[in-house]
């Protein structure tokens, strides 16, 4: 059905004054050459990927309780405690006669975050009444402990999903694309770039985030599995606006078979830029709202998407279509 | 896609918006129809419509409570894991049901029937931990020649399992006894558990025949978690000792591999043998702990050993502070994206924003439905999908722009902006779509929340960008006035 549908397209759009035969009509972006200057935008994205995977090879990640492993209390004393009275408190903590190895973060709010190392609930509760005594009343917000099996599993779980996520999202792309002119080689090539755009964005979150969280210091650079959840959300997105261009392009060759590979790439990107921008503005405003009105806890999420929208947008308009005509132009069809 | 706009389509539409608001104000239909107050507490809600108990299911993180993670281990050689599995759920159940949570959780889970997630809300984690994981493991052993065990509370002998355990007891209950001043717990076996009791008191009788003689032989003692392990290191005086002494609830709740506790409960000479299935166990019992120990035996044994494996406590407070900054947040990015779409593409961009406000409403409808547990994972990936909504908007919209600069007229160019602009949509929602299959197949449950919402998200942003805002055009078009080029966002249309 949907091949009957384009063919009428076609024949639509060569019949009518489509917007590749007829220049005049096309606002003055078409004229942008963003395949020409392809190596430039290759080199942004090289900037900031490669400083960001340096940190994730030596400096690695700030975990998150999740994948460390450990206790985490979240506590909220009602005489307001400085800082040093709680790190004093949690220091003079033993379970069994041996520390718990805590560490203290007061949060934005007032809560304070306190690390140790696993212990059963019992024991737990034991840490609770004993810093009750020492620091007067409080509130137990939040308790996680996660245990070495857990927290290997998680980052298992990572791993897992972003390389299934990835070569599913390569052989959907073949198969939707594998009927073009080229067939399968065609196919994969379409799905090899995007997917290259995808582990593009991968990488550039992860590595900005092993920056804010090991050579910056910053807490919201911790990973987590809800980071995890914020990888996967922008491998959707990411493919989301490249297969918005390439489903152009592959109209595009369709109609227009006077231009050069090169020229229906860059048509598309102009035809579709304005779409994928737009649709990006909108899902960052809802992430800055979450970042502003959301509870700590979306907060990291929140940010993790919002650079991987954008990097998404930038490597589906800059990387992915700009890939394909130097694949296109290693490997050509015939 | 004319199909899209034919009647029986706008009909399916009608009948989901109404039956969504119907479901999203289930609780002021429940009001208005039983004249109570619109706000404040009521009587009889969350309202039940036909066995349908329509609300929000929150997820722990909002609701507050614990939950834990455990793995079973030791488990019983001769018996399926599955069905090992299945009993340690059933137990844990009755457990938890003396704590008075609604709506506990207890799933298993693990590739090998060694997981079980346990999810209940209102209780802190020393509570579920003490509750779920209780020692009430009844074992009975008698006592065998040993010449290893040179000291201890029975030199010469250890105690050696009898294959009667509290699995056996059909029922406990705690009496006062015949003196009228102490507790004793009546417990009445199985039919297997009768069988081995009579062959057992009867051996105890014959080992040293006689009123009033006694042996150690003679002895059938009850224990509380007694393992094979504490039988192995009973030639350990000191160990044997302790592991003899009354037992201690206190420890038994808090042991570790390394503590030893004393597992007692009591270990009479059997005076006669003891056929019928009942039998008494006294040993200095108040009211508190035989009613204790009776609830423990009927709740039955855990049939493996629970290890924890990671814990998450929730606080109340918390969990209400994430549900306002979650519904805050929620409302400013929908409110952001209305206004966006409504300055930037006139009346599409108002009709999109209705699609939207119908695509809201029916996937809250849904979570509630379903039911689906709404968690702040979920809410994030609900909001994220307010977000893919307006997406497919955006194509179809900017398409529209492209097919009027075109010279196309505006009925024209919605038409083949739709039309064209559906294999991008499709293909890139099966993307998104087929991530959140990946997600919810594989990835730990506060995750599978997230899928779960995003991919119902996709689905129903699908329906609403493609089927209503196309309706709502067409329907608009159909009203001269609204072609003016101004109010739908186009600079110049070629009049036909």
């Amino acid at each position: 059905m949907s091949d009957i549908a384009q063919g009428k397209q076609s024949a639509d759009i060569t019949s009518d004054a489509s917007p590749a035969v007829s220049p005049q009509r096309e606002p003055r972006v078409r004229r942008l050459n963003i395949i020409g200057r392809r190596n430039l935008f290759f080199a942004i994205s090289l900037l900031i990927i490669i400083p960001g995977m340096y940190s994730m090879v030596t400096r690695g990640f700030l975990l998150g309780i999740d994948f460390a492993g450990g206790t985490e209390f979240t506590l909220n004393f009602s005489n307001q405690p400085s800082v040093a009275q709680v790190e004093q408190a949690v220091a003079a903590e033993t379970i069994h006669g041996q520390s718990i190895d805590g560490s203290v973060i007061q949060t934005g709010n007032g809560d304070f975050l306190i690390r140790a190392r696993p212990m059963l609930p019992q024991e737990q509760k034991v840490v609770e009444d004993d810093l009750q005594n020492k620091l007067g009343p409080m509130v137990v917000r939040q308790v996680l402990e996660v245990g070495p099996t857990i927290a290997g599993e998680t980052i298992q779980f990572a791993l897992l999903a972003v390389v299934l996520a990835s070569v599913a999202i390569l052989f959907l792309l073949a198969i939707r694309f594998h009927n073009l002119p080229g067939g399968w080689r065609a196919g994969f090539q379409f799905g090899g770039s995007a997917l290259a755009a995808l582990l593009h964005d991968v990488f550039l979150l992860t590595g900005i985030f092993s920056i804010m969280g090991k050579v910056l210091n910053w807490r919201i650079g911790e990973i987590d599995s809800f980071f995890v959840v914020a990888v996967l959300t922008v491998v959707g997105f990411s493919v989301h606006d490249t297969i918005v261009v390439f489903d152009r392009i592959r109209e595009n060759l369709r109609v227009s078979q006077r231009l050069s590979f090169e020229q229906v790439v860059n048509l598309s990107i102009m035809q579709t830029a304005a779409r994928s921008i737009i649709t990006s503005f909108t899902v960052v405003l809802v992430l800055v709202a979450i970042l502003i009105a959301g509870g700590s806890t979306q907060k990291g999420l929140a940010l993790a998407l919002l650079i991987g929208i954008v990097s998404g947008t930038y490597s589906s308009i800059f990387n992915a279509a700009p890939l394909l005509v130097v694949w296109r132009r290693l490997q050509p069809l015939r | 896609m004319q199909i899209v706009l034919s009647w029986p389509v706008r009909l399916f539409i009608v009948v989901v918006l109404a039956f969504s608001i119907f479901v999203d104000g289930a609780g002021y239909v429940y009001r208005i129809a039983n004249h109570y107050p619109l706000t404040g507490n009521v009587p009889g809600l969350p309202p039940n419509f036909g066995g349908w108990q329509l609300y929000v299911h929150k997820g722990l993180d909002l609701a507050g409570g614990t939950h834990i993670d455990y793995r079973l281990i030791n488990f019983p050689p001769s018996q399926s894991r599955a069905d090992v599995q299945k009993k340690t759920i059933d137990v844990i159940n009755k457990r938890v049901n003396s704590l008075g949570v609604s709506e506990p959780e207890i799933r298993g889970a693990g590739s090998n029937y060694d997981r079980i997630t346990v999810d209940l809300a209102g209780v802190t984690a020393d509570q579920a931990q003490k509750t779920i994981g209780a020692v009430s493991k009844l074992v009975y052993t008698k006592w065998v020649k040993d010449a290893a065990v040179t000291g201890g509370p029975v030199p010469g002998y250890r105690p050696a399992f009898v294959g009667l355990t509290g699995d056996d007891i059909q029922n406990a209950t705690a009496t006062i006894d015949q003196s009228g001043v102490g507790w004793v717990v009546n417990i009445s076996f199985t039919s297997r558990g009768a069988g081995i009791f009579a062959d057992l008191t009867r051996a105890n009788v014959a080992a040293c025949p006689g009123a009033g003689t006694d042996c150690p032989e003679r002895h059938l003692t009850i224990w509380l978690d007694l393992t094979q392990k504490d039988i192995d290191s009973w030639a350990d005086p000191a160990y044997a000792s302790k592991v003899y002494s009354p037992y201690d609830t206190a420890c038994l709740a808090n042991q570790t591999p390394d503590t030893v506790c004393g597992k007692k409960l009591t270990d009479p000479t059997t005076l006669t043998e003891i056929a019928g299935g009942q039998a008494v166990i006294s040993g200095g019992f108040t009211q508190a702990s035989a009613q204790d120990l009776a609830t423990g035996i009927n709740a039955g044994s855990l049939p493996v050993d629970l290890q924890v494996l990671d814990v998450i406590q929730v606080g109340s407070t918390l969990g209400a502070e994430s549900v306002k900054l979650s519904l805050a947040a929620g409302l400013l990015g929908l409110s952001i994206v209305v206004l966006f779409m409504i300055l930037y593409y006139r009346v599409p961009g108002l009709l999109a924003s209705l699609a939207l406000l119908f695509y809201a409403a029916a996937v809250l409808a849904l979570f509630k439905v379903i039911p689906v547990t709404v968690t702040l994972a979920g809410i994030t990936g609900f909001i994220l999908s307010v977000g893919m909504a307006v997406d497919a908007n955006v194509l179809i919209f900017e398409r529209f722009k492209e097919e009027v600069r075109a010279g196309r007229t505006i009925p024209a160019a919605v038409d083949a902006a739709v039309r064209r602009a559906w294999p991008a949509i499709r293909d890139s929602n099966s993307a998104t779509f087929i991530t959140c299959l990946i997600l919810g197949f594989i990835g730990p449950p506060q995750v599978k929340g997230f899928a779960l919402t995003l991919g119902l998200g996709v689905v129903i942003s699908l329906i609403s960008s493609i089927v209503v805002t196309h309706n709502l055009l067409a329907i608009v078009m159909t009203g001269s006035g609204f072609r003016r080029p101004a109010l739908m966002g186009v600079d110049r249309v070629r009049n036909v």
